[in-house]
């Protein structure tokens, strides 16, 4: 078994929390997103909401279920400052790794993580979503969106965190926080853009997880540079 | 020849420089006990010559490869860290095949090399500080390399194991290299070959053990008659003649005279470490 899949099995083994509320998150997105089946039609007549209602707020739910996944993901990143903390790092160091090949590794656990639950959530979100009749186009929509916009914003968000993790002066994870503001900046305009130009919500959610995906990959393969490896030392 | 060089080698954290202008050369496979007082480099020059810590200026060499640079190099290093560096939520047996399957290695040497069979399925959090420190000194022990850093091995753990462990170290010495840092001056001298003395992140020494010389000896000698006569000059503490003498061949002419003399010799000890005077200078 390799590093990043050993990690992964051990962060979840570790902050369970984080799983449950991940899996609590996506069932409650696809619900979300599913909610106006139980509206009666004539109060969401498309054709009399200005906004297209019926076809943008579904996708409003893909941030919901991204948040989940990198919910379910946060674990990798508790796992990293345990392991920095009791000098499991720094041995990894002298067995001939570099930071980049240990921050590839928990980005990867971390992905790697988030793709199962977005796997599940999906799944669950269009089964749930043919039996109420939700059109077939909006829910490979909707699945091909979360994945996009999920994966990218757990890469950034991992990434920033360990980051600043290592960074950081004390020794307990303080400035992990700064990581999640910073990392689910790109996501706020995914709630609100859709709503505002509605035929245009997929390019837009799209194109959101496209510069989030090439950020992290800057910010990843910086990392040599950005964070010294004596940064991983307890 | 295998070589390990350290030219001119500064190093410290951010902008604090620790160690200054280090340098040495070891070529003789033995064991090199890095001594110093609390704050003076030690851990600092082993996550150096480990490749943990790049050089402010100077370079740390291994076969003429660079260590902060080269992983080739950095691989045939084990360093053993004053933590114990193992996940503390996995079985001992895991947690050494966490490492196995990331640097390779063999998980049942090392449970017979340290005696760890009987701890295997046991949780590494809920041992003993002695029980996880022999974990983790197992771990370096997965593969073979070609140096060893040692930072305070023998630290919580009871004398048997640490026994156990020098004796490991001792015989791994004929072929290889082993950096040994200790507090302990008993230890330093029962085990090691060669002595590093850093201070002030300065290299104060660096020569063979037997060639410290200490400034006075302090020696005990218990007898089963009185011999008050025969050593004028000694002081009568806890059952030893105790006398202090400036080289070790006076103590051969005293134990002459003495048995010349009628002494019954029952017990000679050294009451102080020769390495303390140079601990302490």
């Amino acid at each position: 078994m390799s590093f990043w899949q050993v990690t992964m099995k051990r962060s979840v083994r570790l902050s369970r929390t984080y799983v449950i509320l991940g899996i609590g998150m996506s069932i409650y997105g696809t619900i979300l997103s599913n909610i106006l089946s139980f509206i009666p039609d004539d109060s969401v007549n498309p054709a009399s909401t200005p906004i297209g209602m019926m076809n943008s707020f579904p996708i409003l739910s893909v941030a919901l279920l991204s948040l989940s996944a990198l919910l379910f993901s946060l674990s990798v990143v508790m796992l990293f400052v345990y392991d920095k903390n009791n000098g499991v790092l720094e041995y990894l160091l002298s067995t001939g790794l570099d930071q980049l090949d240990i921050f590839k590794g928990y980005v990867k656990a971390s992905l790697t993580l988030a793709t199962y639950l977005l796997v599940f959530s999906n799944i669950f979100n269009t089964a749930i979503g043919i039996y109420l009749g939700t059109s077939l186009e909006l829910l490979m929509s909707m699945a091909v969106l979360t994945f996009a916009l999920g994966l990218s914003e757990v890469f950034l968000v991992t990434i920033t965190m360990i980051a600043f993790s290592s960074l950081q002066k004390t020794p307990m994870g303080a400035n992990q926080p700064l990581g999640v503001i910073i990392g689910i900046i790109p996501m706020f305009p995914t709630l609100i853009l859709p709503l505002l130009f509605p035929s245009n919500a997929i390019i837009i959610v799209i194109s959101i997880a496209a510069v989030t995906l090439l950020v992290s990959l800057a910010l990843l393969l910086s990392v040599s540079r950005l964070v010294l490896r004596e940064k991983l030392l307890p | 020849m295998q070589k390990l060089e350290l030219n001119e080698v500064s190093a410290g954290y951010g902008a604090e420089e620790v160690i200054h202008r280090i340098s040495l050369t070891i070529t003789e496979p033995s064991i090199y006990v890095v001594l110093g007082p609390n704050g003076a480099g030690k851990t600092t020059l082993f996550r150096t010559i480990g490749g943990i810590l790049k050089p402010f200026s100077g370079q740390a060499m291994f076969d003429d490869a660079d260590l902060f640079y080269s992983k080739v190099a950095r691989r045939r290093i084990a360093y053993l860290s004053h933590l114990n560096a193992l996940p503390e939520e996995m079985t001992v047996f895991n947690a050494l095949k966490y490492y196995a399957d990331i640097e390779g290695g063999d998980v049942e040497h090392v449970l017979d090399l340290l005696n760890l069979r009987d701890l295997k399925d046991r949780k590494f959090s809920s041992l003993s500080q002695g029980q996880k420190k022999r974990v983790s000194v197992g771990k370096i022990f997965l593969r073979e390399r070609d140096l060893y850093l040692l930072d305070e091995p023998t630290s919580n753990v009871d004398p048997k194991i640490s026994k156990e462990i020098r004796d490991i170290l001792i015989k791994l010495s004929k072929d290889k290299f082993v950096l040994y840092s200790s507090h302990n001056l008993y230890e330093a001298r029962e085990i090691g070959t060669y002595l590093i003395l850093i201070k002030n992140g300065e290299l104060k020494f660096f020569d063979k053990i037997e060639n410290v010389k200490a400034r006075q000896y302090r020696i005990g000698i218990k007898t089963l008659n009185d011999v008050s006569q025969l050593l004028p000059e000694s002081k009568l503490e806890n059952g030893y003649y105790v006398v202090t003498v400036d080289s070790p061949q006076e103590i051969a002419k005293i134990v002459n005279n003495l048995v010349q003399g009628g002494a019954e010799l029952l017990e000679l000890r050294e009451l102080d470490n020769p390495l303390q005077d140079f601990f302490e200078e």
